[in-house]
């Protein structure tokens, strides 16, 4: 069961026009990259990197990455978040970055609809699907690929690069599939990897 | 994957996907070339752990291409043969005869060359020729040795074992014996006593760190002793499967067909069917002055009373009784009392209906909205009588549990002998519906009795120190 937040004045987060409940005190650098698809929670001294984009245009002190070679698209958002998604207090988003041509080039950073991220996680990921659930002190390494309904345990580290396939349970440092989730994963809510709706009505009210 | 190549590869990938035979992690193709302009391009190319920093280097592998890692690293596996072209037997190995080959005089013969795979693949490749030379007409072997049962002639076959007719040249009455394998090329490899003291003397120079573990031997085709020899692995690939039954073979899950595809045509889940069960503190009300129950440290010797929740998938009124043991299982007899064991939880409802009937009167009911409002105030003062339930909604009912934790003995305690879980048996009672389960062969009764029961586990928390408690 994910975690229950407790009862918090109401002036604690910011409600956008789309449902989003943002914590005061979590940190969103770069918000106009930042894409929030509505209906997420960001809980306190969450960190989000949206400043880290692929191609800064003709902004010298934001980034290194060469422009002008125009290989890769350009990226308008760093940072998409999920319906109903919940960042547990203190994770940290980053786009990943990897060398590309002795330079440093951030990837946009993806993550989809219902999935619990634990408190203190720093993520990293390209992509994370529909229905995952991050526990407590995670870490997923940069590029790394989590696909829908998978359960990270406790403080796993997902490698570089790792592509975790649908239903799997990875755990451990590195982190390798330790088994599978049950085949009711993502049905229920309030469950791991369930409908996250009631979390965030929950939160700030 | 295409199922041929799961047949003569194996259930991995067979594309450039590799683990590290260090510490499992994927591992990255990268570039040696000292032009880091260049790097994006061109090679030589080597696998390379982002975790560990392994790398292929470590075996003196390099690749000149960027793709085909899979065939690439076969190859060199196979002392610079690809997989399935072996060499024939040579001429060495007729004249030879049965002479145990030895490095001194097989200077050909690589050392890669003489790995287990090729031993098993000139093995392989032997017996099937004998096989298929005693038995010529035999359409079960394919020429790779394995048995062949797609064809029509086999199928053939097959039918007039069992009709007893004789079927093509098999009846010629001749059937050479088989001999065994006699020389090298053949796959024979004479055990050489002294083989073992060369990994002897290497364990005691190199000692426990240049020995690989346990789990990095599993990981490997051959295990090796050394962790010098580890190679890297390709990852193993995922299946979908469906589930059955086991009583009556009835599908219970069937995934998509559909490689990408996530999604189920079948997915029954037996919480579809069964409640849902949740547990929590009630915590005492201020004036008690009596310290919030912490589900980390729930205070020993003394009751803690908690709300169970059961919630109603079925759109029938359910009867349910409860029963738990006196005292929980296990070392330390925890005492458990379900104050109200018997009670109704009601139907659930439709979504259609709800969101056709009144929204607002149906929402403000709902599971988690109204036990809010319950745990902002209506908590203080209130007492938990036996026989009584707790609380009630639409097809939810809770009830109290009480428990009195057992002192745990730190000195003596063993992991996670602190966790409390009590075991819960539950029997759920209650009249089906059989006109909307569309079996409407019953028309003179519409209702049918259904029972049924179940053990179930339900995780608490942990039982805290008792000088910890008592302290606070
Ligand atoms: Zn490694
Ligand atoms: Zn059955």
């Amino acid at each position: 069961m994910p975690p229950k937040p407790r009862p918090t004045a109401r002036g604690d987060y910011v409600e956008t026009e789309t449902g989003n409940k943002v914590s005061r005190k979590a940190q969103l650098y770069g918000t106009q990259h930042i894409f929030l698809s509505g209906r997420a929670v960001i809980q306190p001294s969450v960190c989000i990197r949206g400043d880290l984009r692929p191609f800064a245009p003709a902004d010298p002190a934001s980034s290194t990455a060469s422009s002008g070679k125009g290989t890769s698209p350009t990226y308008a958002t760093s940072v998409t978040i999920g319906r109903y998604t919940y960042l547990g207090t203190g994770s940290v988003l980053r786009p990943p970055s990897r060398l590309h041509q002795g330079a440093v080039v951030y990837c946009p950073l993806k993550i989809g609809d219902h999935v619990f991220i634990g408190e203190g996680c720093v993520i990293e990921a390209a992509s994370i699907g529909d229905h995952v659930y991050v526990g407590k002190g995670a870490v997923v390494g940069k590029m790394a690929v989590i696909k829908d309904g998978v359960k990270v345990l406790e403080g796993a580290v997902v490698p570089t690069g790792m592509v975790v396939a649908s239903g799997s349970v990875v755990g451990g440092q590195p982190a390798r599939v330790v088994g599978e989730v049950g085949d009711g994963w993502g049905m229920y809510e309030g469950m791991e990897g369930g409908d996250m709706r009631e979390l965030w009505r929950s939160v700030g009210s | 994957m295409p199922l041929s190549v799961i047949k003569s590869e194996g259930p991995r990938c067979s594309r450039n996907c590799f683990n590290c035979p260090i510490c499992t992690a994927p591992l990255a193709t990268s570039s040696l070339n000292p032009d880091p302009e260049k790097r994006a391009v061109s090679g030589p190319w080597v696998l390379s752990c982002g975790f560990c920093n392994w790398s292929t280097l470590e075996l003196g592998w390099q690749f000149e291409n960027k793709k085909n890692m899979h065939q690439q690293v076969a190859k060199l596996r196979n002392g610079g043969q690809s997989r399935f072209a072996r060499t024939p037997p040579t001429d060495f190995a007729k004249s030879g005869g049965s002479e145990p080959p030895s490095e001194t005089e097989t200077p050909f013969v690589s050392e890669l060359d003489d790995t287990p795979d090729a031993a098993f693949a000139s093995f392989r490749s032997f017996y099937s020729s004998q096989l298929s030379a005693s038995n010529p007409a035999d359409p079960l072997l394919t020429p790779s040795g394995g048995f062949n049962y797609s064809s029509p002639s086999s199928l053939a076959r097959i039918m007039s074992l069992y009709t007893g007719r004789s079927f093509g040249k098999k009846d010629t009455g001749k059937s050479s014996l088989m001999r065994e394998t006699s020389d090298f090329s053949e796959g024979l490899r004479i055990v050489d006593p002294t083989c073992d003291d060369e990994a002897i003397r290497k364990l005691r120079t190199e000692g426990w760190t240049r020995t690989a573990s346990v789990a990095q031997q599993a990981g490997q085709h051959h295990a090796s002793n050394f962790v010098a020899n580890l190679r890297p692995m390709p990852p193993l690939l995922r299946t979908k499967r469906s589930k059955r039954c086991r009583a009556c073979r009835h599908l219970l899950v069937k995934p998509e067909q559909k490689v990408q595809s996530t999604r189920f045509r079948i997915r029954l889940v037996a919480l579809n069917y069964i409640p849902t069960i949740s547990f929590k503190p009630l915590q005492p009300s201020p004036s008690t002055e009596l310290p919030p129950i912490d589900l980390k440290a729930i205070p020993p010797l003394r009751p803690s009373q908690f709300l169970l929740t059961l919630k109603n998938p079925l759109f029938d009124v359910v009867k349910v009784t409860l029963a738990t043991p006196v005292q929980a299982p296990g070392r330390y007899s925890h005492k458990v009392t379900i104050l109200c064991p018997e009670f109704e939880i009601g139907s659930n409802v439709d979504q259609w209906d709800e969101a056709l009937g009144d929204g607002k009167s149906q929402r403000s009911s709902k599971f988690l909205g109204l036990s809010k409002v319950e745990y902002a105030g209506g908590e203080s003062g209130r007492v938990a009588e036996a026989g009584k339930v707790w609380e009630k909604g639409r097809n939810w009912t809770t009830v109290v549990v009480e428990v009195v934790c057992a002192a745990i003995t730190e000195n003596e305690s063993e992991e996670d002998e602190d966790v409390l879980e009590i075991p819960v048996f539950v029997r759920m009672e209650w009249e089906a519906d059989l006109e909307r389960e569309g079996k409407d062969e019953a028309k003179t009764e519409r209702k049918e009795k259904r029972e049924l029961a179940y053990w179930t586990v339900v995780g608490v928390g942990r039982v805290g120190k008792l000088g910890a408690a008592s302290t606070s």
